[in-house]
């Protein structure tokens, strides 16, 4: 019950600081933090993959409505939510993950947290910036900023870790 | 029967998966009709008013540059008006002043706005009960800034020249020869304009303005000037436009009502 209140809080959260925040950050015209798939990346092991898929749905329809962009957000956030599960599958210690822990640097490392971020992060950036193009004349332009982005919304979600969800 | 069940149950997750992405690019697809929902008026209200919290900070930072900006606009000002009445002491009555005037503005503030994606939008704090409707254009002090899309009773979006949907006839200010402006993301500083044709002769510095062919715009609007041209395949200029407004350190902007845009367009409804 108590997950369940953190996360449904968790998701608020992200959306807000997203929205009021994160896009009013610009750097160099070109590159945009977009740290609100946190919540995708720290849901528990456990969640059934039905849930995952429509939290990643409602997580993508609230970013999309702020914004004021038709479906992008969501169709990039429900791929990730899908995918999620092979990642962690394929990412997963020898012996598993263990019950009673989260996909958080604090129970499995920075490396292993780092790989992890970076697989979600390119896959949905790149679902996001080439649905925005939506055609494939840009296509070296669109994916440097891919890259960029990428870099850069790994790099705060993970240090987010350190600043915001210590335990 | 049995069968079908045991599959739907088997690959559940990847049925919901599909569902829900042919939800969002169903979406993607019919954008525009998106655009003009219920649902997105209503959050339109929402995020407007989120918005105007936020942006006071953000407004607090930039008082410096928005003061000199006034400061500018005011001087100039002043002078039309030093103009004006000089022309009024000596007593020549112009037959201008006696007809009814056709545009005034309404100072608004700007409380949302991007500029690093494809399709990008302004939000403004006026809306409905300050006379601001769709298809209203916004200019600035620096010149010409976009076109109201949709307004709620007390907020407005505007889709700026810098979105991939937005087109308007200009005109480059030298030879009067109009043509179409538009963006193809990429850098916010510059626009592109075409349909100029070979024969036109352009040179680099020319000032582009507003054609004055639509009712949204008065004529003779800054919106930049040419940065470079190269006569690509065809008859055809690709004229490389240079924006005089900053949209990326833009705050206070002016939505022009045209009095007489009803008449204009019943006229021309009647025409066709």
């Amino acid at each position: 019950m108590y997950i369940i209140i953190r996360n449904i809080a968790r998701f608020l959260l992200v959306i807000l600081f997203q929205v009021m925040v994160m896009d009013n950050i610009l750097i160099n015209g070109f590159m945009i933090p977009y740290i609100y798939i946190l919540f995708i990346l720290l849901m528990p092991f456990e969640t059934p993959r039905w849930m995952q898929l429509l939290s990643g749905f409602l997580l993508g329809m609230g970013i999309d409505l702020f914004v004021g962009t038709p479906g992008m957000h969501t169709a990039a956030t429900v791929l990730i939510s899908f995918v999620r599960p092979y990642l962690l599958d394929l990412l997963s210690p020898r012996d598993g993950y263990e019950p009673e822990t989260f996909p958080r640097i604090h129970y499995y490392g920075f490396l292993w947290f780092l790989k992890y971020t970076l697989l979600i992060v390119v896959i949905h950036h790149f679902v996001l910036f080439y649905l925005e193009v939506f055609q494939l004349k840009d296509f070296l332009s669109t994916l440097l900023r891919v890259i960029l982005s990428s870099a850069l919304s790994a790099s705060t979600i993970v240090l987010s870790q350190y600043f915001v969800f210590r335990k | 029967m049995r069968t079908l069940l045991r599959f739907i149950q088997k690959y559940s997750n990847l049925l919901l998966f599909l569902l829900l992405e042919i939800i969002a690019f169903t979406l993607i697809v019919q954008g525009d009709s998106y655009q003009k929902s219920k649902i997105v008026g209503l959050n339109r209200q929402l995020s407007g008013y989120a918005y105007s919290r936020v942006d006071g900070a953000r407004e607090y930072f930039s008082l410096k540059q928005a003061n000199q900006q006034m400061v500018e606009e005011n001087m100039e000002l002043r002078n039309k008006l030093e103009l004006l009445s000089s022309l009024m002491d000596s007593s020549i009555v112009i037959p201008e002043f006696r007809k009814p005037y056709r545009y005034f503005f309404v100072p608004t503030r700007i409380v949302h706005n991007s500029v690093y994606k494809q399709y990008n939008y302004i939000t403004l704090d006026k809306g409905k009960k300050d006379g601001v409707f769709r298809d209203m254009g916004v200019i600035s002090d620096q010149g010409l800034v976009g076109i109201v899309l949709e307004s709620s009773n007390n907020f407005s979006t505007v889709i700026p020249i810098l979105n991939r949907d937005f087109k308007l006839s200009v005109k480059i200010k030298s030879n009067d020869y109009a043509g179409i402006l538009q963006w193809e993301g990429g850098s916010p500083l510059y626009a592109i304009l075409t349909e100029i044709p070979f024969h036109v002769n352009v040179t680099v510095g020319d000032t582009i303005i507003t054609s004055g062919f639509s009712s949204i715009f008065p004529e003779g609007i800054d919106i930049g000037w040419i940065e470079s041209f190269q006569l690509e395949k065809g008859n055809f200029y690709d004229i490389n436009i240079r924006l005089s407004t900053d949209f990326q350190r833009l705050f206070h902007v002016n939505v022009i009502r045209n009095v007489r845009r009803e008449e204009q367009l019943n006229l021309e409804g009647q025409t066709r």
